[in-house]
């Protein structure tokens, strides 16, 4: 596969890797060597004195990242402010020691839909600050632009909601995405169910599928990744070797030309 | 003077006010084996400021420290 560019970082793989809501560490560390990702994504919690787990999972995180020769990318997860991410990308950088931030900022408990105001405000204070920002929005165009104007490099809207495993609710939008922002690196996050569905996203010349719970929820996690390697490298190949158009009729394959004796009197 | 600390309330009846670094012994097992990152009030703290950084009457400490996310 060809390179994935990440604020010109050169990256082999095209798939950033969740690391949460994996049966165990030992799994999680597995299923992200198996997918061949460099980029994983992870977070901050308040700390309890009394639980060691987190200290425990931050391990097996930076076994696998230095593994990889991988980056850390932070999220801001839960947080509903422009203030707030602020802050917590700020305390993720500080511990990370990277200025790669993917910004969440949602707007809507129901289905953790982005707020696209509090997001700009955040980036425009971020991209200020030094991070590199990559935005989990939604499938707004005018968004996307917007977020490009401001400094962001690489885009990520929804496929759809967080964690639902739906797939590409609006492929119309994506596309056009794809088509109004050619110089975006834009990588699809957050709804991912199946391979095909990140397949789907690399034939339409996404540049990268971010994905977290279609791996870890699998029956079998380490399988998963695989397949999801798999599916990113046939929709990269597929969209560099150029889809055909489709027909409104049918067109046959086999020549027809000096066609079989039997259909000569009909 | 009364603070929290990651939602936990703390009464000190001899303090007016205590620096950052102290108020984590408060809260900390083993804070020298931990990675965490701290904000005071919603506004991040950075470790070189926590000696110097005062926590008073009413303030709200929150410690983080990493975790798997998506």
């Amino acid at each position: 596969m060809m390179a994935l560019n990440i604020y010109g970082h050169q990256l082999d793989s095209r798939l950033l890797i969740g690391s949460a809501l994996y049966p165990s560490p030992e799994v999680m560390k597995q299923a992200i060597l198996a997918s061949g990702s460099q980029v994983v994504t992870l977070s901050l919690k308040r700390q309890n004195p009394a639980e060691q787990s987190g200290q425990q999972i931050w391990r097996y995180i930076q076994e696998v990242v230095t593994e990889v020769n991988g980056h850390l990318l932070p999220n801001t997860a839960g947080c509903k402010t422009a203030k707030e991410a602020v802050t917590l990308a700020k305390m993720s950088r500080e511990i990370f020691k990277t200025n790669w931030l993917k910004l969440e900022v949602i707007g809507d408990d129901y289905n953790l839909q982005p707020d696209p105001i509090e997001l700009l405000n955040a980036a425009e204070q971020l991209i200020k600050d030094g991070f590199k920002v990559l935005p989990y929005c939604t499938d707004d165009l005018v968004l996307c632009q917007r977020l490009y104007d401001l400094g962001c490099q690489v885009i990520m809207p929804w496929a759809s909601p967080i964690g639902t495993g739906k797939g590409l609710m609006n492929p119309y939008n994506l596309e056009t995405i794809r088509l109004r922002l050619p110089d975006a690196t834009l990588i699809l996050d957050a709804g991912i169910g199946k391979p095909s569905d990140a397949c789907l996203a690399m034939e339409m010349g996404y540049d990268g599928i971010l994905l977290n719970s279609a791996v870890a929820l699998a029956d079998n996690p380490i399988l998963m990744a695989k397949a999801f390697s798999h599916a990113l490298e046939a929709g990269e190949q597929a969209y560099v070797a150029g889809v055909m158009q489709q027909r409104q009729t049918a067109h046959p394959s086999t020549p027809t030309l000096d066609t079989p004796f039997w259909h000569q009197n009909s | 003077m009364n603070i929290h600390i990651n939602g936990k309330a703390y009464s000190l009846s001899h303090e007016v006010h205590i620096s950052v670094s102290s108020a984590l012994t408060l809260h900390f097992i083993e804070p020298q084996q931990s990675t965490f990152a701290v904000a005071l009030n919603g506004d991040f703290v950075g470790k070189a400021d926590y000696d110097t950084t005062l926590v008073k009457n009413g303030d709200s400490l929150d410690v983080l420290l990493p975790i798997q996310g998506g």
